[in-house]
């Protein structure tokens, strides 16, 4: 199965990008939202002051243009235009040629009634070129609608609208009947400037909000580096160290918080674990090893017991300075321990200048009386510097019982059994540099090692005489000896 | 139970608030019925002249009893109409302006008296449905009752309205006297 592969992105880079986002949406939504409103209610209004404009000057003109003054109206909306400059209202034909530009009109009126007769223009001026006028055939279709539109021209903008003038019933008599409508009203505001404020509020809203969303993400960024991201990162590290056997780093506690807590916690929790990493190097790996795995209840086992002993320790500690002592002392234990580790052993327990140890599996012997010749080598290499203190050492191989020993306060996972009493017989009749075995050791390891024996040991506890062997060395000569 | 009555007024409100937003709290109705066609007519005359909006297509307007039973009031020694409430006119509108007998009007233009309606103008709906198969639909903005406005003052149709009675926006009210002489809308050509 294919696995997922995702890109690395630190926490930082994470929260920072969340944060932008997060702004972006939220205050760029209110933004919007805020310029569409005031985009929209601007354009509204200007559309409905047109409609409400048109619809003044079309009831107007429904209700106080007498027949024959149309071309008054025509004129008063020129005069308009002159006055507000960026203001103009103007009439068309509903084929969108200005209304009295030509006789047309008059024409038609003086053929449909014949009470009064309107007098013809004589002077038409030259009329300009038609002008396109988007959205005309909506206003002065039927039924027709009220168009409105933005224009820009000339770089200006304007607002326009098209108000439909209905062929009134009333209006028929002089107008005839066959059209629907009349023409429109033409109203167009200038805008630009408003157009100019609009873009620059919109402007200067964009520029603010990158401003403020920077700003924040900033503040907001630094804030949470500080007060997240940081300790976060120092809780990593301090847990990496951790996890490469360094237990010195600490977390530096700066608040009261989630973040303070976590980091006091972790604090507490690298204590613990430094005081029980140190205390494995006082309690056996059978004890540690039976913790982890929750067995407390006894077995018998098969088991090599092997213990060491310095021998005429007791008088040499009289004799020397207590740290010489000490530092000797350590020296033997420390360089034991690591062979016998090395050789696959466990070390059950130090008992003074005595170590007790085991090993398992069925090559158990073996293993032991390497361990054994090469403790003896250490201190026969080493005999000058070790102030001629020397080390005896026992073996005995049989059936132990395997478990916790002791109190509900104080226990020790260990071995207890015969081997266990004869090993360490063993140990105390051996001399210095001496390994004497017991014959069952004697009997798995004899294809690998030379033995001197038997002899017959009286050991204490035991009623008979015991058949003991002297491991001398390896039954093979080693290479270069 | 809580739960269920909670639920329910939930339901209830939003209800209420739809049909509030839909503007719409009646429930839909037919202004136009089948049996508008035994409605009687409201004039005699032939309306087959060109007017604005339907130009010379022919016109057929019928009101229903209740529109018949109306009597206007004097106000200001002028005639002043108000038709009831719920009062229906239907004018058909046919393709030709001398359709024949097996002839289907192509649209219904319809007022409907109900001043309460906020869509109402001039206290009508005005509603219009294409036929055949067209729905009853309400007419957007004022260009019905822009033209019909002129039915309560003078103009070229029916008796002219010379008094200039408030006529309710109808152009031929029940008892209108027969067309006076004179230019007749007909009689006119194209304009401008």
């Amino acid at each position: 199965m294919a696995r997922s592969r995702k890109r690395f992105l630190s926490l930082t880079l994470k929260v920072d990008l969340i944060l932008i986002a997060t702004l972006a949406v939220g205050v760029g939504a209110v933004m919007a939202a805020f310029t569409i409103s005031l985009l929209g209610s601007s354009d509204r209004l200007t559309r409905e002051n047109l409609a409400q404009q048109g619809n003044i000057l079309y009831t107007s003109i429904q209700n106080f243009m007498i027949p024959g003054d149309a071309p008054l109206a025509v004129k008063f909306f020129g005069a308009v235009s002159i006055a507000s400059p960026n203001y103009s209202i103007k009439l068309y034909r509903r084929d969108g040629i200005n209304a009295f530009s030509d006789n047309a009109t008059i024409d038609t009126v003086n053929s449909n009634q014949t009470a009064r007769k309107f007098a013809r223009r004589l002077v038409i001026p030259d009329q300009p070129a038609m002008p396109n006028r988007p959205g005309l055939e909506k206003a002065t279709a039927v039924p027709p609608e009220e168009v409105f539109f933005r224009d820009d021209a000339g770089g200006k903008s304007y607002f326009r609208s098209y108000k439909p003038l209905l062929n009134l019933p009333k209006c028929t008599i002089c107008h005839g009947s066959d059209h629907t409508i009349r023409g429109v009203i033409d109203i167009r505001s200038d805008v630009t400037s408003v157009i100019a404020i609009q873009n620059l509020t919109l402007g200067a809203g964009l520029a603010g909000f990158f401003v403020v969303v920077g700003a924040l993400a900033l503040v907001l960024g630094s804030f949470l580096r500080r007060v997240v991201l940081d300790p976060v990162k120092q809780i990593g590290r301090v847990c990496t160290a951790v996890a490469g056997g360094s237990f010195e780093g600490r977390v530096e506690v700066r608040g009261r918080d989630e973040i303070g807590s976590l980091a006091r916690t972790v604090n507490t929790m690298v204590e613990g674990l430094y005081e029980r990493f140190e205390l494995t190097k006082y309690v056996s790996s059978g004890t540690i090893g039976a913790i982890k795995e929750k067995r407390q209840e006894p077995k018998r086992v098969g088991r090599t017991l092997f213990f060491t002993d310095i021998r005429g320790f007791t008088s040499y500690t009289e004799s020397k300075m207590p740290e010489r002592v000490v530092e000797v002392l350590n020296r033997l234990l420390d360089r034991q321990s690591e062979i016998i580790q090395e050789h696959g052993g466990t070390i059950d327990k130090f008992v003074g200048d005595e170590i007790v140890a085991y090993f398992q599996d069925e090559d158990g012997p073996n293993k032991a009386c390497r361990a054994a010749v090469a403790i003896a080598r250490f201190c026969a290499e080493r005999l000058e510097e070790n102030d001629g203190l020397a080390v005896g050492m026992g073996i005995a191989t049989g059936t132990v019982i395997l478990g916790m020993v002791g109190s509900m306060r104080r226990a020790d996972f260990t071995v207890i059994g015969d081997p266990v009493n004869v090993a360490s017989r063993l140990c105390s009749i051996a001399k210095g540099g001496q390994i004497i075995v017991s014959d069952a050791t004697r009997g798995r390891a004899a294809g690998e090692f030379a033995f001197r024996g038997p002899l017959a040991a009286k050991l204490k506890g035991k009623a008979a005489l015991q058949k003991v062997w002297i491991l001398t060395g390896s039954a093979v000569p080693e290479e270069g000896s | 139970m809580k739960h269920g009555v909670a639920a329910f007024a939930v339901a209830a409100a939003v209800c209420s608030s739809l049909a509030l937003i839909s503007g719409c709290a009646k429930s839909p109705e037919i202004y136009a019925p089948p049996e508008y066609v035994s409605w009687r007519a409201t004039t005699d005359v032939v309306l087959n002249y060109p007017i604005p909006g339907h130009m010379n297509r022919f016109r057929l307007p019928r009101m229903n009893d209740l529109g018949f039973s109306a009597v206007p009031k004097t106000v200001g020694g002028k005639l002043h109409w108000d038709f009831p409430e719920d009062t229906v006119i239907v004018k058909e509108v046919y393709a030709t302006s001398k359709p024949g007998p097996g002839d289907k009007p192509i649209q219904l233009t319809i007022m409907a008296k109900d001043p309460g309606d906020r869509r109402a103008l001039g206290g009508w709906l005005w509603y219009t449905k294409v036929l055949p198969d067209g729905k009853e639909t309400l007419f957007p903005g004022n260009y019905c009752i822009t033209c019909h406005a002129n039915a309560n003052e003078q103009h070229p149709y029916g008796d002219g309205n010379p008094n200039e009675e408030f006529r309710d926006y109808v152009y031929f009210v029940p008892g209108e006297k027969p067309p006076m002489p004179g230019p007749h809308p007909e009689a006119t050509g194209k304009g401008r």
